[in-house]
């Protein structure tokens, strides 16, 4: 993402402001190229470069469309809306006195209007990101969670532990079998040693 | 300045305890620094824990030196492998790694490794001036103040960092809401509790910030397509010559002041002030055209900021009861959690807890020193480890770990959930440190206004009498309105658009 | 049609490089080099340096082979990489370098070698240093 600043002409954008000293204006001439990274003089240009950087390191999945940014911006608004919903029935108050319902109220009515204001900008956000396929792994990495709460109470917490380690290590982590096998088991001894051994919490445990 | 409880804060960082933990708190920051994936703010959330059986003077003492521990290592990766181990050294990257390139990464770390020294040394010897000063005044802070001084708090965290300040908000508004699920302080009565008993106490801080923190970084680097590898480098020429350091004294000195500063304005933090220290020697200097190509002060200036401001950010929260940024809200929590409370009566009440903590600050950027640059090479061993290996054992600890609070599986549902939340968050673009600083002022915030507002009589006018709330509440109106007045200024221009946020601040 | 050659920076990786480089001198076809990473970390000693890297490209040149560096992680098993750009590349031979392993290596990390040697479609070649 390149960007070329010229003259004084670079605007702030909302929520880019910065702190005491540094001046803003964008008069040195800013043309970054996509190979090299090129370090600008303005605060601003900084922080696109500092972007750019990270960016370009962590290698995340695109930004997302605008059906999830509004999908998104529903959700706020509805959470503000249900929020609205149960405040009320607590009583809203006034200002004068102040009830149960008084601050989530006002929080509510924040919460939809800051839904409102995600739903309008909705086609110019780029800070979301793309579901896809590498999703996918997210999900199996929650499923592990969930199986070991699941589990850990009838159980105890060897078995799901060294299955939850074993799935991220062999399904999410792309390692071998054996080196799966063989760290998910030491991880569990490692543990049981800790904690169970030597700490002695009470954490529901098999052996 | 009364120094006999400054000498008995130092008194208590010499015990045996104190200074294991202070070593260990350092060098897990400088972990944390170096490895990719978890950040600060997760790592202290994952192990607080380890909090509630010790002394909480030993507690802060290790939480404080994981963070700026970090700080330093995140240098490490920056300098030798262009690939920022932290956000506030991001910066370093662009002069750092072009030393390395010239064979002299070991002039750059060992620039960095004084700087932040200095940085972080020049910082505490401020806060020790500074803090009980601003704790002595706050002490008349009443309802009012507090108010309007959360809402800043939250609504500078919301803004100055992330650079979307509508879902920073959003992510404070459900983590004020959050905060008020439980019992109503003032009523008794029951809110947002859907008859769940474990819910009726109010939610925890604990498998909250393990959770959104934790878990949820870790699901959310899931995502992340793998950097190149790089071969191991050795880093050959370990120690700075004469005329580097006299060419970055000036930044250094610079850089102290400038992170002093921007630490303790919330939402500023260590990130931002490696950013400015960057801007203002590239700009001061009489020849900006090296800067990109190895100039040692643009490496000297944001490293030492980086560290006064990480030290500079505990001011806030250890003097007004109000955290700067994510991390320090994390410690917040870990304060409540040990019973202490944090705010300005800290300083006369538990002038050991205060001294202890900001002393043990020396002894841990002397033990960073010594550490960082002999231990290059362990580190870059360390980076050889596969983050497919740490993260089950990072999961593993976390929700263990969280069990182990309150040996209750509850919280271990609740770790997950929020779990799912963080990692929703920072893929749809919210950062979750506002709602959590959000959640832990949540209960003051609500109280405080509460009370004003029966001390006013319902008349919220009379905020704006008393000279403090007044002038608070007048900077409040004119940062949260501010970019509503650029955004219809800036229309009638042509304007570039703005690129994406930085996920992680501190 | 290409000579494939999986490649660490070890003698045997060395020998299995100058093999490799004669036999496509020999065949007259280009030479792929596969020196991936097991995935993720940010180091990897098993990352052909800067200069090994120079030194294979001028050998490459001197000896009028053209020649292909892949240096990309792979996830999984490093056989299953090896098998599968084999057959991206079209490979006429695989050229692998053998190290002895210890029964207890065997048993905890298995034989890439191994591997490659019983579940390749195609000619392998295996050098000692």
């Amino acid at each position: 993402m390149t960007s070329a600043h010229d003259g004084a002409n670079s605007p702030e954008g909302p929520g880019g402001s910065t702190a005491a000293g540094a001046s803003r204006q964008g008069d040195d001439d800013v043309t970054r190229s996509t190979t090299a990274v090129e370090p600008p003089s303005s605060l601003h240009d900084l922080e696109e470069a500092v972007h750019q950087l990270e960016h370009d390191a962590e290698h995340r999945p695109p930004p997302a469309g605008r059906t999830t940014n509004l999908v998104v911006a529903t959700l706020v608004t509805a959470l503000g809306a249900a929020a609205l919903v149960g405040s009320l029935s607590l009583g809203a108050g006034s200002a004068r006195t102040p009830g149960s319902g008084t601050w989530p109220l006002v929080l509510s009515l924040l919460l939809i209007g800051l839904g409102v204001g995600l739903a309008v900008t909705a086609r110019s956000t780029t800070d979301a990101e793309r579901f896809s396929r590498s999703s996918l792994l997210v999900l199996v990495g929650l499923a592990t969670m969930v199986g070991f709460v699941a589990l850990i109470g009838t159980i105890g917490f060897e078995i799901p532990a060294a299955l939850l380690a074993f799935v991220w290590l062999r399904f999410l982590g792309g390692e071998g079998w054996r080196l799966s096998v063989l760290i998910s088991l030491g991880l569990v001894a490692a543990f049981y040693l800790i904690f169970v051994a030597a700490l002695s919490v009470p954490i529901p445990h098999l052996f | 300045m009364d120094l006999a409880p400054v000498l008995d804060g130092f008194a208590v960082v010499l015990e045996p305890t104190n200074l294991l933990y202070c070593l260990i708190g350092v060098t897990v920051g400088m972990l944390v620094g170096v490895l990719p994936g978890l950040g600060p703010a997760a790592t202290i959330a994952i192990l607080l824990p380890i909090t509630i059986g010790i002394e909480p003077v030993t507690a802060i003492i290790m939480l404080a030196g994981i963070f700026y521990g970090a700080q330093y290592g995140g240098t490490i990766t920056s300098v030798l492998l262009k690939l920022p181990g932290e956000a506030s050294s991001v910066v370093t990257v662009f002069d750092g790694h072009a030393l390395a390139r010239q064979g002299r990464a070991g002039t750059a770390l060992g620039i960095a490794a004084i700087g932040s020294f200095v940085g972080g040394t020049i910082s505490i010897v401020a806060l020790s001036f500074l803090a009980p000063v601003v704790a002595s005044f706050a002490l008349d802070f009443g309802p009012p103040e507090y108010t309007a001084l959360a809402l800043l708090g939250i609504l500078l965290v919301s803004t100055i960092s992330s650079g979307s300040r509508l879902k920073a908000l959003v992510a404070a508004a459900v983590g004020l809401l959050l905060a008020t699920v439980g019992r109503d302080a003032f009523t008794g009565g029951e809110r947002f509790t859907f008859g769940n008993l474990n819910l009726a106490d109010g939610l925890d801080f604990v498998p909250i910030a393990m959770g959104l923190f934790g878990l949820g970084e870790i699901l959310y680097n899931l995502e992340e397509r793998h950097t190149a590898a790089q071969a191991p480098t050795k880093v050959a020429n370990v120690w700075p010559s004469r005329e580097d350091l006299r060419q970055s004294s000036g930044a250094i000195g610079r850089g102290s002041v400038l992170g002093f500063v921007l630490g303790i304005l919330p939402g500023g933090g260590a990130t931002l002030a490696s950013l400015a220290a960057y801007a203002v020697e590239k700009r001061r200097s009489k020849t900006p055209e090296r800067f990109g190509k190895g100039a040692v002060e643009g490496v000297a200036g944001p490293e030492t900021a980086n560290n006064a401001a990480a030290t500079s950010s505990f001011i806030p929260l250890l003097t007004l009861g109000i955290p700067a940024n994510a991390t320090m809200a994390v410690i917040f929590g870990a304060l409540l959690v040990i019973g202490v409370s944090p705010g300005p009566q800290l300083v006369t009440q538990e002038p050991e807890l205060f001294w202890g903590v900001i002393n043990s600050m020396y002894i841990g950027n002397i033990l960073l020193l010594i550490m960082s640059i002999p231990l290059v090479g362990v580190f870059v061993k360390i980076l050889r480890v596969r983050p497919a290996i740490l993260a089950p054992i990072t999961v593993l600890i976390t929700l263990i770990g969280v069990y182990t609070v309150n040996n209750s599986v509850f919280d271990i549902v609740l770790g997950i959930v929020f779990g799912v939340l963080g990692y929703l968050m920072k893929k749809l673009g919210f950062d979750p440190g506002p709602l959590l600083l959000a959640f832990v002022l949540g209960v003051l915030l609500e109280e405080s206004l509460r009370r004003s507002l029966l001390i006013f009589d319902g008349n919220a006018a009379q905020f704006f009498t008393r000279p403090i709330s007044g002038t608070l509440l007048v900077v409040f109106l004119i940062v949260a309105l501010l970019p509503l007045v650029q955004g219809a200024l800036s229309r009638r221009r042509p304007a570039a658009e703005r690129s994406d946020t930085t996920k992680e601040l501190v | 049609m290409t000579v494939l050659v999986g490649y660490v920076p070890t003698p045997e990786g060395d020998a299995a490089f100058s093999a490799a480089l004669q036999e496509a001198r020999r065949r007259s076809e280009p030479l792929v080099v596969l020196n991936s990473p097991p995935g993720g970390a940010p180091v990897s000693v098993a990352v052909a340096p800067e200069n090994a890297v120079r030194r294979m490209t001028e050998r490459a040149e001197a000896d009028g082979v053209a020649l292909d560096l892949r240096q990309a992680a792979h996830a999984g098993d490093a056989a299953d990489e090896v098998l599968r750009v084999a057959q991206e590349v079209d490979a006429s031979v695989i050229v692998i370098g053998l190290r002895k392993r210890s029964a207890v290596g065997k048993l905890l990390m298995g034989s890439v070698a191994q591997r490659i040697l019983l579940d390749a479609d195609r000619p392998v070649l295996a050098v000692k240093p």
